[in-house]
């Protein structure tokens, strides 16, 4: 039996006022996948990821995120929600812990303290857990916003660029936890500029080019990216 | 259960950075301290009149300083875009309104608190338990206005002219409850009858009830999607 889909959208689309950002999306993504939607500035890539996360309405269409409509989503699935927005969402004046335990609370996680750490651990911050946030560099709070993200054990993930701002230490490091969260049964959509891989992960690639989504590479190539192309 | 413990993360998060930055109880004290400076040299209040002037000086402090209170208490959650976060988040938005609420009512009652010491200080009021009688205007005036200045300080917060938009929209709005206010703090500090009070401190319940309820049900749309 067929399951249904994580994320689903139905002729999406989204204006500002007169000005049209996103345009027919049909997108459908099963637990356990991820897919990365490759576009330059003002394609729309954030607008959707925003539309997906409940913070935004479309102005055509509908979506769906585990069979609810994503306006009217119970808390219940609301919790099974991570997202990795631009902006950081962290506290600058909380330390790295305090808002990982802060967050971990809002979401009901058992043993906020315990988790907290584990996540500061895995994203290679546990010595930084007494910091505040303000001393933190763009590359660290990235990290320790994937790891906001996670630790409620989201169902769907939703990262817009998550590489960005990132060293290659950082890069692996957030690949790894892309993977570890698909592995799990997690649905994954994240942003790009460009064409990126994560290693040991097929990715559904789609272009996004003036708010109209398309299989990467057209649908010869069939959109899946296993490695970057041209490296 | 779960709610309840959202309701304190938010509350406790909100007061830990306040006590570490201080900025909004310092702020709030130091608008108080200077608009009371003001108002006593500008009505220089003889005996006859001290409760009424003393009453109006310390609603006109409770005002601005607590459009600054509610603002401060909402804009740590406008820094890097938090409350994106918590608007996503499983919390009801009614407990996060009540949440926020709570924070500004606790910054605005401790900077109130000093301001009554000011105003007994600057008019010559006396320090007894008469002034005990100022409590029932001055915490339901400060509830009702934390709650209209949070649910007001969350929409001016995404718009551009916010800064302009919070004290065109609350000030007005504010008045039915500063009327009675005044009116049942000079009662209050000039002695007269339990009466002379209630009916404005109906009228303070009632701005209350209908800013509280007002608030929790609007601060999903006010929070929600952009």
């Amino acid at each position: 039996m067929m399951t249904a889909p994580v994320v689903e959208t139905h002729a999406l689309g989204k204006s500002f006022g007169e000005t049209p950002v996103l345009r027919d999306v049909n997108l459908k993504l099963y637990a356990g996948r991820a897919a990365i939607l490759i576009g330059g500035n003002g394609a729309g890539k954030s607008t959707l990821l925003r539309i997906l996360a409940g913070l935004g309405r479309p102005t055509t269409g509908r979506v769906t995120i585990f069979g609810e409509d994503s306006l009217s989503l119970s808390h219940q699935n609301r919790r099974r929600i991570g997202m990795l927005s631009h902006q950081s969402w962290l506290y600058p004046n909380l330390t790295a812990g305090e808002n990982l335990e802060f967050y971990a609370t809002l979401y009901g996680v058992a043993h906020p303290e315990a988790v907290a750490d584990r996540w500061l651990d895995r994203v290679g911050l546990l010595s930084f857990r007494r910091e505040r946030v303000r001393a933190f560099s763009r590359g660290m709070e990235q990290r320790l916003s994937l790891a906001r993200a996670v630790l409620a054990q989201p169902m769907l993930l939703l990262l817009d660029e998550p590489f960005a701002a990132l060293d290659p230490d950082g890069v692996a490091i957030v690949g790894g936890m892309v993977r570890e969260q698909v592995e799990r049964g997690c649905a994954v959509v994240m942003t790009a500029h460009g064409p990126t891989a994560v290693e040991g992960l097929e990715l559904e690639a789609y272009s996004v080019v003036r708010g109209r989504l398309a299989p990467y590479g057209g649908e010869r190539r069939g959109g899946r990216l296993r490695s970057i192309p041209g490296r | 259960m779960r709610a309840m413990g959202a309701f304190a993360a938010i509350l406790r998060k909100d007061l830990r950075l306040e006590l570490r930055s201080g900025q909004s109880t310092v702020a709030l004290f130091a608008l108080s301290l200077l608009i009371l400076v003001v108002l006593v040299f500008t009505l220089s209040p003889d005996p006859a009149n001290r409760a009424e002037a003393s009453a109006g000086a310390l609603w006109v402090a409770m005002v601005f300083a607590g459009m600054l209170g509610a603002t401060r208490a909402l804009l740590a959650e406008n820094e890097n875009g938090c409350m994106r976060a918590l608007a996503t988040s499983p919390i009801d938005p009614a407990m996060l309104y009540a949440a926020k609420l709570a924070a500004a009512f606790i910054f605005m009652t401790v900077a109130e608190g000093a301001a009554v010491i000011l105003v007994v200080l600057f008019f010559n009021l006396e320090f007894g338990p008469e002034l005990l009688r100022l409590a029932p205007p001055v915490v339901l005036g400060t509830l009702g206005f934390s709650a209209l200045a949070t649910l007001l300080a969350a929409i001016s917060g995404r718009t551009r002219a916010g800064d302009l938009l919070l004290p065109l929209l609350a000030v007005p709005m504010f008045v039915p409850a500063l009327i009675a206010g005044v009116k049942a703090s000079a009662a209050a500090l000039s002695g007269a009858e339990l009466s002379a009070m209630t009916r404005w401190l109906g009228v303070l319940v009632a701005f209350d009830v209908l800013f509280v309820t007002l608030g929790g049900l609007l601060f999903e749309h006010v929070i929600g999607e952009d």
